[in-house]
């Protein structure tokens, strides 16, 4: 079936407004970046700067450890979408598999548990790692992650495993694999497409996390991103907009490579997904 | 495929986790005064390049000079110190010296989480402290709390070129609330206003230069405190109101901004003056556009030019390990010419006038500072500052009710009433 021309012309004009609409705030930041005070104090902001001035992003690189923090909030980062993928994925599996009482009780626990608030939480949370010793360490800040992050995990986790057939596991039973093989072999790979949108949420909750973090860790070297960030901002509402927005440029940048990373296995994961259902 | 991703993950989690392992580090060290080597944390909440470089410089003359009692800089932030300490009160981990406001410390003295320093500070900060401003760092039974380091006030900044233009000059020691709105008024016309007032939150204005014409608030301290709004409280914002509807000499839609969203406007000229805290003139200084000239004017004065004093401040945790060697740190902060650098840098004036001598002296007194320093003295506690629920009253009933007078929405008896009647519904 061919598309009419006028049909055709209207989709890319909704394409484009779309993409403006996705890639306007980012240009603006961009644009920030690299504005000069006196543009800021500006009584008519212009979209692009004037003259471009680089000096935010002098400014946000060596005052405040910015490539330290980006490195902690990775290092965190990562260990903790790993963590939470490896123990939530067979944890995910039962439930989605298994009929029981503690599947009620479980799920009505993940719901419960997105509801306080995390001021709540933070200080038997803290009194619980200090005796530890992993208040200050990074393991510790990786921990408290992996438990904000498991129960949303599982969520989202048992609703892929769910919409896998249970003919096909069946019917590789039949074929004679064990269980573990037919998990290995049968199931995992349509699970690609889940566990990498899991990764991706875990992998955005601890990049973006700044509370727990803000209380856990006092040395200047532990540091992450976010908190670094927040040092732009100052009492009664002072902010230094120039380097903040220079260094939340700098800190888009791992994120999309990691999106872009992953985001090409997930559409790859889809496609596989679909020809083997 | 799968098996290599699979396996790709499992090998970067483990190396990650490996390496998370061995990435934490507790640098609280021992030291217990008997000469071994104490590693003190001090947690600054500098914000401007140059504080940061000034408390930077400080911490590092003293370490050169105190090999046994090492400091280390942590830098805070300010908008999230408060939850910051109470988890870390709660926990027990707090940085050994901390850094805030008076105002946001009351709280933690209350509830016994910070030291008592007075028999670690040396004679000679006591002494070069005003007696006024001590009474905003010590706690009911006269302790004292925290060093008070830095002050802040309300200021007039004027645009030099238009005040000339219109024949307006403000050279005396001070500036009447009559002068000002006579001042505003001339400088208004042809679509500009005399007078910018970033009022987005006004309640800490409206009470700090309530002590003008001795607007007091409150009567009484803690839980027992009781609301008094009178005339004398209410002078301010019938003033700041009279100016904006009446005179119309106030833009009123700058009394929905912040203190710095009226900044571009007063740089393009739309207004003559703003009031603004005297911090803001770092701002001035570095986002005025080329051949832009401004000045401060002389402090406010109403029946006194009395305004309420909230320095920052710098204590030590009741649970600290290193309390003697902290308030050593403490002391050797307050020294005059480190309290200048600081102050300095970010354009606040210092609790001891040796300090302020030197920024006079530094400065020369351009750029606002003799008006800027002169304000200082003139700090004091306020009533408000020993009332326990007044952070309460401030965000529910006071900050609303200005909003809305100052919208023209309501007029002064009702704002009164609901100052008096919601500080009832807060502390019962």
């Amino acid at each position: 079936m061919r598309t009419r021309p006028v049909t055709r012309a209207a989709q890319y004009v909704a394409v484009l407004c779309y993409l403006v609409f996705l890639a306007t705030p980012l240009v603006w930041l961009l644009s920030s970046s690299l504005k000069s005070p006196q543009e800021f104090a500006s009584m008519d902001p212009s979209f692009l700067p004037q003259q471009l001035d680089f000096s935010n992003f002098s400014d946000a690189l060596e005052e405040q450890g910015l490539v330290r923090s980006m490195l902690n909030s990775l290092q965190i980062s990562v260990a903790t979408t790993v963590l939470v993928l490896i123990v939530s994925l067979p944890v995910a599996y039962a439930l989605a598999r298994f009929r029981s009482r503690l599947r009620p009780v479980t799920n009505g626990w993940i719901l419960i548990s997105q509801v306080f608030p995390v001021i709540l939480i933070v200080i038997p949370l803290f009194m619980i790692l200090r005796p530890l010793q992993l208040t200050n360490t990074i393991p510790g800040v990786v921990i408290v992650y992996m438990v904000w992050s498991m129960p949303f995990a599982l969520w989202m986790l048992q609703g892929y495993v769910a919409a896998v057939p249970r003919e096909l596991e069946e019917a590789a039973s039949v074929d004679g694999a064990s269980r573990l093989r037919t998990i290995v072999s049968i199931v995992m790979p349509l699970l690609r497409p889940g566990l990498i949108a899991t990764a991706m949420f875990t992998f955005i909750s601890a990049w973006n996390e700044f509370f727990f973090a803000l209380v856990l860790l006092q040395d200047p070297q532990l540091k992450t991103l976010p908190l670094v960030l927040a040092r732009f901002v100052g009492a009664e509402g002072q902010v230094q907009f120039g380097p903040l927005a220079a260094a939340s440029v700098l800190a888009t940048v791992p994120s999309l490579i990691f999106f872009a990373f992953l985001q090409r296995r997930l559409v790859s994961g889809l496609l596989s997904g679909a020809v083997k259902g | 495929m799968y098996k290599k991703l699979v396996t790709a993950l499992l090998a970067a989690g483990a190396a990650v986790a490996l390496a998370a392992c061995g990435g934490g580090s507790d640098n609280t060290s021992g030291g217990d005064g008997s000469g071994e080597k104490v590693t003190l944390k001090f947690q600054s909440l500098a914000f401007q390049k140059t504080t940061v470089a000034a408390t930077k410089k400080i911490v590092a003359d003293w370490n050169a000079a105190n090999p046994d009692i090492q400091v280390e800089y942590v830098q805070g932030s300010w908008d999230s110190v408060h939850d910051q300490l109470v988890t870390q009160f709660q926990g027990g981990t707090a940085p050994d010296i901390i850094h805030d406001e008076s105002a946001d410390i009351t709280g933690f003295a209350n509830q016994g989480y910070l030291a008592d320093l007075t028999p670690y500070l040396s004679q000679q900060t006591k002494d070069a402290v005003p007696a006024g401003v001590w009474d905003t760092v010590k706690s009911g039974d006269g302790k004292i709390v925290a060093a008070p380091t830095l002050l802040q006030s309300y200021v007039v900044f004027g645009n030099s070129a238009l005040l000339k233009q219109a024949g307006v000059s403000a050279t005396g020691d001070s500036l009447s609330w009559d002068q000002l709105a006579a001042n505003a008024k001339k400088l208004t016309g042809n679509g500009k206003y005399g007078l910018g007032w970033g009022l987005k939150s006004p309640t800490a204005t409206v009470l700090n230069l309530g002590m003008n014409f001795d607007g007091a608030f409150f009567e009484g301290s803690g839980r027992d405190a009781k609301a008094k709004i009178g005339d004398a409280e209410l002078e301010v914002p019938k003033r700041i109101h009279a100016m904006a509807y009446t005179d119309k000499s106030i833009d009123p839609t700058s009394l929905t901004q912040s203190g710095s969203d009226v900044l571009p406007g007063f740089f393009g000229g739309k207004y003559a003056m703003v009031v603004a805290g005297n911090y803001t003139a770092q701002q001035m200084a570095e986002q005025a556009p080329k051949g832009f000239q401004w000045e401060v004017l002389p402090p406010l004065k109403g029946t006194s030019e009395k305004q309420a004093a909230n320095p920052q401040t710098l204590s030590v945790p009741a649970e600290g390990k290193h309390i003697e060697q902290s308030a050593k740190f403490i002391d050797y902060f307050m020294q005059a010419e480190n309290l200048a650098a600081v102050g300095q840098g970010d354009w606040l004036i210092p609790t001891t006038q040796a300090a302020r001598d030197k920024i006079q002296q530094a400065t020369g007194g351009k750029n606002g500072w003799t008006q800027t320093l002169a304000g200082g003295s003139e700090l004091t506690k306020a009533p408000f500052q020993s009332v326990e629920n007044y952070p309460k009253w401030k965000d529910q009933i006071a900050t609303p009710a200005l909003q809305e007078f100052l919208a023209n929405k309501i007029d002064l008896a009702t704002l009164g009433r609901k100052l008096n009647d919601g500080w009832g519904q807060v502390n019962s």
